[in-house]
């Protein structure tokens, strides 16, 4: 004969009840946190991936800023190379006015007087900063690149311009050294620009003749900054093609980790639900058969 | 001999409140943890026919043979072992999880990624001074973090050992309690209430014990038990009057060895045994982290001897220590960080030796070490759990089916109470009948 003995019977109703709430609540827990594992052992497998991704988009969001710097001083390289050509064009134009006889020694003077002071302004666009405070054209200098001594303006910089890491891999160099944009065929635009000043303010035949020696160099010294202005600018593209590559791997990550760490918030609800009522219905049993007893019913 | 009606019908009635006195008693412990059901076993007493009296009737009513123990000793046994082994699997994955935890919540995973990312921060301007001081605030992070996380692995040590030791208390106690109960087995009488309760006594210190040890148990015809520790031809425990001594001796990598009487003895089950079993574990994420603490020191502390600090001086080793408890920053101003190649100026923007260290960092996978230090410790956790919880359900399994056997049926009670209430009565209506007929003897005029 099979018996049921009363400690049996709320013993057993007891486990199964404990067993239905336990999983209702570890599904609850999954819905309010979003997260289906909350601590690794839940799946292990999953959370050391889920690891690897955070360290990953970690990482990702670290080259990010050091994307969103390079490009800043990409920005500032290119608008300090784009006014270095407004100069070297504007010098162009005042030479051509130079170079006709017909100007008079006053206006030579008066136009070496403008050269002059568009050589100064070359020179402090030479030794712009970028967005740290270090020399934008300088390489790894620390301090400014150019130094006029005795009206020679010379180079101090070292080595190369700065690079940056982009993530997998790829690097930019955030800038350009000075002589990359500024220096050609044995010369720089700055000893260009102050001979002619210097014959311009001798007037007369010197300065016709300075005027039109200066002009073939200027025309290099324009082509000289257009092409860093150009390289700059491929940079800058460069940076953008990584910034987009970035963006699309930040969202593939972030859809892996939903797949492999997020709650299926539908099938979870759904079997709450169903867990729920399978819970109230033992309940309810229970309530109903432990209501049942022999002693009741003897008088 | 002849019969006596009204002796009959007063050992009848004897035998019914006999009856009602042991339901009522299995009424009162229903739900009394241990108590096995107990019947009376009701025999016939009759003498057979003297000599030339073969057809006399010689019939002397009924008396209460003994009191019987519904136990079943084979299940008995099974709620033993597999209680045993399952405060063993609940013991050891407790321990596993409180493990997981001290490492996984330490965040020394983070942290580490944390200094790597620092790092690449500061290669896009390796003289900033925010950054450099920013990268020391994440050192010295990931550096408390391992300290977090050995120390709350200590503590999780101190909790096993700490808890071994209760239940070690307790098994002695138990062991003591057992003996005493056997000595009172030996005097008690066959099938009397008295041996009844000894042996409700004695199943429930087995039981007990059980949880604590993995015990073999054998009993002697009187029903004294003999304790084996681990397994069946393991040292005695329990012999007879006398019970063993354990103890334990915390060794030098936080494990514990186990002593029966000064003996050595392995003790593989029970609650003693998992906790046992989890601190091998803690010494082997313990070994783990220091060799994963070890190993970032060192790549750091190589780098940094390899490069040129802000000052233009040689780097300085960035971490004193040797592992996971001791590893802290030797130095704490951002300078001394050698970002530049060995033999650049002060105040170098290049960034060769950073991303040397960089590349030896993320080379020789520091993180991914501390992630597979996680991933290990939490795939124990996932196997014992799953190991635990089909323990545990064996173990009630075993439990309710031992219950339904000894339980107590409060339905079956009630109508033995209805049943002997009867049999007292009908007893009773007996010896009315037998005064009956006496009085119509005297009545015969």
């Amino acid at each position: 004969m099979v018996t049921v003995s009363t400690s049996a019977f709320y013993g057993r109703a007891n486990q199964q009840m404990g067993s239905l709430r336990a999983r209702a609540e570890a599904m609850q827990e999954q819905i309010g946190t979003g997260k289906r594992l909350s601590r690794s052992s839940d799946d292990p497998a999953a959370a050391s991936r889920l690891r690897s991704l955070d360290r990953r988009e970690r990482l990702s969001k670290v080259d990010q800023g050091n994307s969103d710097r390079a490009t800043t001083d990409l920005k500032l390289a290119d608008n300090a190379v784009s006014s270095m050509a407004d100069i070297v064009i504007r010098a162009k134009e005042l030479t051509l006015q130079a170079r006709t006889t017909v100007m008079s020694d006053a206006g030579q003077k008066a136009i070496a007087t403008e050269i002059t002071a568009l050589r100064s302004e070359l020179l402090s666009l030479a030794n712009a900063r970028d967005a740290a405070g270090h020399a934008l054209f300088g390489g790894e200098a620390a301090g400014d690149p150019y130094v006029e001594t005795a009206g020679v303006v010379s180079y101090g910089g070292v080595g190369t311009a700065p690079q940056t890491d982009l993530g997998d891999g790829q690097s930019v160099q955030r800038s350009m050294t000075g002589p990359d944009i500024l220096s050609f065929g044995g010369t720089d635009l700055f000893e260009v620009l102050g001979t002619l000043a210097a014959g311009l303010a001798s007037g007369g035949a010197t300065a016709t003749g300075a005027a039109a020696d200066a002009l073939g160099l200027l025309d290099a010294g324009l082509e000289k900054v257009t092409t860093a202005q150009t390289v700059i600018g491929t940079r800058q593209a460069w940076v953008e093609t990584i910034d987009d590559r970035r963006t699309v791997t930040t969202e593939l990550i972030t859809d892996e980790r939903i797949n492999v760490g997020g709650a299926d918030l539908a099938g979870t609800i759904t079997r709450l639900k169903e867990l729920t009522t399978v819970l109230e219905a033992s309940q309810a049993s229970f309530v109903r058969l432990s209501g049942i007893s022999l002693f009741n019913q003897l008088n | 001999m002849a019969s006596d009606l009204l002796s009959i019908a007063r050992s009848g009635a004897r035998v019914a409140r006999g009856a009602l006195e042991v339901t009522a008693q299995n009424i009162a412990n229903a739900a009394t943890n241990g108590y096995v059901r107990r019947n009376v076993i009701i025999e016939e007493v009759s003498a057979t026919g003297g000599l030339l009296k073969a057809g006399d009737i010689s019939l002397s009513g009924a008396r209460i043979g003994g009191i019987h123990r519904n136990a079943d000793a084979f299940r008995q046994t099974e709620v033993r072992r597999t209680a045993g082994e399952a405060a063993r699997g609940g013991a050891e994955l407790q321990g596993l999880e409180n493990i997981e935890s001290a490492i996984e919540q330490s965040r020394v995973y983070d942290l580490t990624v944390e200094f790597e990312a620092s790092l690449l921060a500061l290669s896009a301007d390796p003289t900033d001074p925010s950054l450099r001081a920013s990268t020391m605030a994440a050192a010295g992070n990931m550096a408390s973090g391992f300290g977090i996380a050995a120390t709350s692995l200590t503590a999780v040590g101190e909790g096993l050992r700490f808890d071994a030791g209760a239940a070690l208390d307790e098994t002695n106690v138990i062991t003591t309690e057992l003996a005493r109960v056997n000595i009172r087995m030996a005097r008690a009488g066959d099938d009397s209430s008295d041996r009844a309760t000894l042996l409700d006594q004695r199943d429930s210190l087995l039981e007990k014990l059980a949880g604590r040890a993995d015990i073999s148990t054998s009993f002697n015809s009187s029903g004294m038990a003999e304790v084996r520790v681990g397994g069946a031809t393991g040292p005695v425990l329990v012999s007879g009057g006398t019970a063993g001594t354990l103890a334990a001796t915390a060794q030098a990598d936080g494990t514990l060895d186990f002593t029966l009487d000064g003996a050595a003895v392995t003790l593989a089950g029970g609650a003693i045994g998992g906790k046992g079993q989890a601190l091998e574990a803690l010494a082997i994420r313990r070994d783990a982290l220091d060799i994963a603490a070890g190993a970032i020191i060192a790549t750091v502390n190589a780098a940094q001897a390899g490069g040129a600090a802000l000052d233009g001086s040689t780097g300085a080793a960035l971490f004193s220590g040797s592992g996971a408890s001791t590893i802290a920053l030797a130095f704490t101003a951002g300078s001394g960080l050698a970002t530049a190649p060995a033999g650049s100026p002060a105040g170098s923007t290049l960034a060769g030796n950073l991303t040397a260290m960089r590349s030896a960092f993320s080379g020789n996978g520091h993180a991914q070490a501390l992630s597979d230090l996680i991933f290990a410790a939490s795939t124990d956790v996932a196997g014992k759990r799953v190991t635990s919880e089909a323990l545990t359900s064996i173990a009630s399994a075993a439990q309710i089916a031992l219950d339904q056997q000894s339980g107590v049926d409060l339905d079956q009670e009630a109508a033995n109470l209805v049943r002997f209430q009867q049999a007292f009565q009908a007893s009773g209506r007996a010896m009315q009948v037998a005064a009956d007929l006496f009085d119509t003897i005297l009545g015969i005029r």
